[in-house]
């Protein structure tokens, strides 16, 4: 436990130190060797151990989310690292802060501790949208600043609600008493919690802030937000259901996620935004493996992580495109881009699809076998959505001039398909020749899907700050209703 | 007694705060709004730690209870947060305001397409 909290120390120190000397970059680069060496050293993992003395010590876990992510966390921060080295010092301190931020969130079993991660988490990104000063950036960040902090005030008052129903503060402590929710404060806490947690994962209608935010900010801003920031809110959402009797609500939520998200990217035309809503898309998936629980737990971590690095790919290469050219909309990208973001979305598309054998095939295949056969079948309907509505890239897999920047591609690429190679030969049962011709089958039907799809145009309705604001309080005030009345 | 009171007048607190954040178009209000629920959630949590006839929690103040000191704790951060998340927002109002000579929310949504 000393390990990994010497590395998140360490890579707050020099975030800290690159924002105030100038040496930002240098700090970065040696932010990443810390992060290595620590995760060397408390490799595969540990028990609970506290910071502070018991009963009030801040209790850490080294389990196989913290494992996943912490293995991955460097090689995003690297691919950013690199593709905005020409920013100034105190840029790459910010970016090692919020990296940093997302190391300690998936180390924490502390309620507390989780919102001060995440709120600092989200302070960092605020400042990382706006940075350039761009009126469209700005009030992309203002708008996300808003309704996540209307998010993490309900995670308060839930927090409260917990403390003083249970009297402590760690989730440990919390399964260990095995809530039940015929207490009324403490299923209005919990639902609370979840309502708050997930506005900040980006659960359909009250994560609607994330198409603007994650589509005007910097690329690299974009491919960390996108690959592990937004992960923070999922993370918690994870740790909640494991702790309390919630996974029943945070299915659910997986489910609307995931076809709400869908709806909306399968006719958006602008290319970062709709990279965007496939991000609350795929939240779904997440959200249901981590809700259902038990062996689907393990498969939603996995598919969380593979997330983290192709949806990474595809914003880098989608930022890419859009720097090179000057063009937003996928109509007018088509045959104009450099070489390096062609490839990279075509990889991203590949592996998010799910065509055998890379990413997306391994992780959302394993997801799959390990959920319930009712949900397996959610699955296969999201993965035919999500080809079709990934058709409509394929014009810009031609590359139109040569060149382009290659770094951060090519070490998000790696990562996919390293993990890639990794789950074909660990994962158990993806071998089976049904499994690979159910998985080209989808993405042939999600083909013709899309020309079908093309030919209707539907209105829908226009995302405002105010809608989503009465969303929030909306489901702030169902999902407590519903502990209180099924719990 | 007290801390029933306390705690309803945070959810209060909180409702009002929340109305004008979602009724009002101007994005300082809307600000302001926030600011009063998070005043809200900061009352609600030092209502939590309450105990009837408790005294502060403060070595050295004397036998009896003493209302319970984790919360007050959680409070100081909660504000901090608060404070910056609020400092950092009125930035980008200044900035929005200079470029887009407007505070109207719907007014600064509908011209995306511009720069």
């Amino acid at each position: 436990m000393t390990a990994a909290a010497a590395g998140v120390l360490a890579y707050f120190l020099l975030g800290t130190l690159g924002v105030v000397t100038g040496k930002g970059r240098l700090g970065g680069a040696l932010a990443i060797v810390a992060g290595l060496v620590s995760l060397g050293l408390w490799a595969p993992g540990f028990p609970e151990g506290l910071i502070g003395d018991p009963p009030w010590g801040i209790p850490l876990v080294g389990d196989t989310i913290a494992l996943a992510f912490w293995c991955f966390i460097p090689l995003v921060h690297a691919a950013v690292w690199w593709h905005e080295r020409r920013r100034p010092s105190a840029f790459h301190g910010l970016v090692t802060l919020l990296v940093g931020t997302c190391l300690a969130t998936v180390l924490s079993r502390d309620l507390f501790n989780l919102y001060v991660a995440l709120e600092l988490g989200s302070l960092l990104s605020f400042l990382l949208i706006g940075y350039d000063p761009r009126a469209r950036a700005v009030w992309g960040s203002l708008q996300y600043l808003i309704l996540a902090t209307v998010g993490m005030l309900l995670y308060l008052f839930g927090v409260a609600l917990v403390y003083g129903t249970l009297g402590t503060l760690s989730l440990t402590r919390i399964a260990e008493l095995a809530p039940d929710f015929a207490h009324p404060p403490l299923a209005i806490g919990a639902g609370l919690l979840v309502a708050g947690a997930a506005v900040k994962a980006g659960v359909f209608l009250v994560g609607l802030w994330l198409p603007t935010a994650y589509g005007e900010a910097p690329t690299g801003v974009a491919t960390l937000l996108a690959g592990l920031v937004g992960k923070m809110g999922i993370v918690t959402l994870a740790r909640l259901a494991e702790s309390m009797p919630v996974g029943t609500v945070v299915t659910a939520l997986g489910v609307l996620t995931g076809f709400g998200g869908l709806l909306y990217a399968l006719w958006e035309k602008d290319l970062k935004r709709f990279l965007a809503y496939h991000v609350i898309s795929q939240i779904g998936y997440m959200l249901m493996g981590f809700g259902l629980g038990g062996p689907a737990f393990f498969a939603a971590t996995l598919y969380t992580v593979a997330h983290c690095l192709f949806k990474g790919l595809l914003f880098q290469a989608g930022g890419v495109a859009v720097e090179a050219t000057g063009e937003r909309t996928i109509p007018s990208l088509a045959g104009r881009l450099p070489r390096a973001a062609a490839w990279g979305l075509a990889v991203g598309t590949w592996a998010i699809v799910g065509i055998p054998p890379l990413a997306g095939f391994v992780s959302k295949e394993y997801l799959g076998i390990e959920a319930t056969t009712a949900f397996s079948w959610t699955f296969t309907a999201l993965a035919l959505g999500t080809t079709a509505s990934f058709s409509k890239l394929i014009p810009l897999f031609r590359p139109g001039r040569p060149g382009g920047a290659w770094g951060g591609i090519a070490l998000l690429a790696f990562g996919v398909v390293g993990f890639s190679a990794w789950g074909l030969a660990r994962l158990p049962g993806l071998w089976a020749a049904d499994l690979w011709a159910k998985a080209l089958i989808t993405v042939v039907l999600g083909y013709g899907l899309f020309r079908i799809l093309s030919k209707f145009r539907p209105r829908l309705p226009e995302v405002t700050l105010d809608r989503v604001a009465v969303a929030i309080l909306g489901v702030s005030a169902i999902i407590p209703l519903t502990l209180l009345a099924f719990g | 007694m007290e801390g029933l009171t306390a705690g309803l007048m945070a959810v209060a607190l909180a409702g009002l705060g929340l109305w004008t954040l979602v009724h009002r178009r101007n994005v300082i209000w809307k600000l302001l709004g926030l600011n009063v629920a998070s005043g809200g959630s900061i009352l609600f949590l030092v209502a939590v730690a309450h105990r009837p006839d408790g005294r502060p929690p403060i070595l050295g103040l004397g036998p009896g209870p003493a209302t319970d000191p984790l919360p007050q704790a959680l409070v100081l951060t909660a504000i901090v947060i608060h404070f910056a998340t609020l400092a950092l927002s009125l930035v980008y109002v200044v900035f929005l305001t200079e470029r887009r000579h407007t505070q109207d929310v719907p007014k600064l949504e509908r011209r995306r397409s511009r720069r």
